[in-house]
């Protein structure tokens, strides 16, 4: 039993599954605290069309002259941009957030492949696929870093505006009523979904990173009765499947974003069965 | 001794559209007011001005003494249609204990519970506490947020047709419940309703609104009198201002 255990753990003497591991775990509990709120809200797509808004970033950073690992400077200001004008579309017209979203989602994706092509023929060619598909596998140390500083600011700022957030998204009359900021904390809420998606791109992807966000949320809210079980389901589970998918796609020799994905939704299936029993 | 609510000139504007025209009208500090009149004459749009939730054009409204949302927990409010996201995994006692912290409760202290089971116990809904919210019918539904607005032990209440929705029953039980609440005499109340039996029973003065204040007095005086107005007949609401049932 011991030596299996070892065998199976045994990629954890390599640095870069470290690194991994340490920014899958930190990107899933980030991404799936923010995503209690993002589902409760009925925003599920919304990080996805961060994700793909964060594409047109990373380009634009390209078009600049940025290298690909500096381009995420770029990305950053201009995904939190684009967050903030879905949630200005969303509170100013009585258009629902999804078609904000797939607005925002289109026009920077488009805008994206644009600046790619605009981009100088002497310019360093670029891997979109590494762009659309990321390697957790291939964190940098500085990358890592960022995911780790990103993640503790969710947290903090969380726990500090967690429960007042929570008000706004049971009902925002009575929470304004209540003296909640809600339209600030919405703002907020976007743009830090906003940030845990850009770095995110940078390990699963663009496709990928919205599952990081929405799915261990969702599957948390089939199983939790309370806001607080919700959560703790949600990051647990997360952790969860990021361990659990990493390890396996390094024994299988399989893509790790695509496998610890798997994994969330084999669980939110799951979850989805044992809910109608 | 300042009124629990005094509005002066109210204007209210939505939409280019004058829904409150020059209103006003006083509570004095343990009265029970209804506000009656035909369905877009501006009931509700006054109570959400006098929550500050809506901006005022022109005039004011002082409530408790204080301009309109600064009076924080000093006034409970029984909303109409309950906005509450229907998703969101809320039980009765977070709904009364998120109104006295003034946030969502992720862990609920013995004390708050507490508080909240007192406050479902003074409108007959001890048993909601650990209810779902989503799962409540439309009358457990009205007790529950009566007893949210209840919780913080209010000087004035605004319940906006605290009975749409209840069943005949419940609507009798809970005009019992706010009759035993206007017989205390410490507690002002401005009640939306179209329900005539419900005025009579708890209305000292009545205001009837259709965008003006069309009159203010007894319920005796301002029921009949509106009711005979014949400029009502053409009214496009589904029944006349303040019904019988």
């Amino acid at each position: 039993m011991g030596d299996l255990l070892d065998a199976l753990l045994a990629p954890l003497s390599q640095g870069f599954v470290r690194r991994a591991l340490g920014a899958g775990l930190a990107l899933g509990a980030a991404g799936s605290l923010l995503g209690v709120f993002v589902v409760q809200r009925g925003l599920g797509l919304l990080s996805d069309g961060l994700a793909h808004a964060t594409f047109g970033g990373l380009a634009l950073g390209l078009l600049l002259g940025a290298a690909v690992d500096r381009a995420i400077w770029i990305a950053l200001p201009f995904t939190v941009a684009i967050a903030l004008g879905i949630q200005h579309v969303r509170r100013r017209t009585t258009l629902g957030g999804d078609v904000a979203t797939g607005v925002f989602f289109a026009v920077s994706f488009a805008a994206g492949i644009l600046f790619l092509g605009l981009r100088s023929a002497r310019a360093q060619p670029v891997n979109v696929e590494g762009l659309l598909f990321g390697s957790l596998l291939a964190v940098s140390p500085e990358a890592l870093v960022v995911i780790l500083a990103v993640a503790a600011l969710v947290a903090v700022v969380l726990a500090w505006t967690g429960p007042r957030l929570a008000y706004a998204t049971f009902d925002p009359e009575l929470a304004a009523l209540s003296g909640v900021p809600v339209a600030a904390l919405e703002y907020l809420l976007l743009a830090l979904t906003a940030l845990v998606v850009v770095v995110g791109v940078k390990t699963v992807g663009v496709v990928l990173v919205s599952a990081f966000v929405v799915i261990p949320a969702a599957t948390a809210s089939l199983l939790g009765r309370t806001l607080g079980t919700i959560a703790a389901f949600a990051v647990g589970l997360s952790a969860l499947g990021t361990a659990f998918g990493l390890f396996a796609s390094y024994h299988l020799n399989v893509a790790t974003g695509a496998t610890i994905i798997l994994t969330l939704g084999a669980m939110f299936f799951l979850a989805l069965l044992l809910r109608r029993r | 001794m300042t009124a629990a609510l005094r509005a002066r000139g109210v204007v209210v504007a939505l939409g280019g559209r004058r829904v409150l025209d020059d209103v006003s009208f006083e509570v004095e500090r343990g009265e029970f007011a209804c506000l009656c009149g035909p369905n877009g004459g501006g009931k509700t749009t006054f109570l959400k001005a006098a929550l500050g939730l809506l901006p005022l054009s022109a005039g004011e409204i002082e409530v408790l003494g204080s301009r309109p949302g600064a009076a924080g927990s000093a006034v409970g409010y029984l909303p109409q249609a309950k906005s509450f996201n229907p998703a969101f995994p809320a039980r009765v006692v977070d709904v009364i204990v998120a109104n006295r912290r003034g946030s969502w409760p992720v862990r609920t202290s013995e004390a708050e519970r507490e508080a909240a089971r007192s406050a479902l116990a003074r409108v007959g809904g001890e048993s909601l506490i650990d209810a779902g919210v989503r799962g409540l019918s439309g009358g457990e539904l009205q007790r529950a947020y009566l007893a949210r607005a209840l919780v913080n032990d209010p000087a004035l209440l605004l319940l906006d047709e605290p009975t749409a929705g209840v069943d005949a029953r419940g609507r009798t039980e809970f005009l019992d419940l706010l009759a035993g609440m206007a017989a205390r005499g410490d507690l002002a109340a401005v009640l939306v309703t179209h329900n005539a039996a419900a005025v009579r029973r708890l209305a000292r003065r009545v205001v009837y609104i259709d965008g003006r204040v069309r009159a203010w007095g007894p319920p005796a005086e301002v029921l009949d009198r509106e009711w005979d107005r014949p400029a009502f007949g053409g009214h496009d609401h589904d029944g006349p201002p303040c019904e019988d049932e």
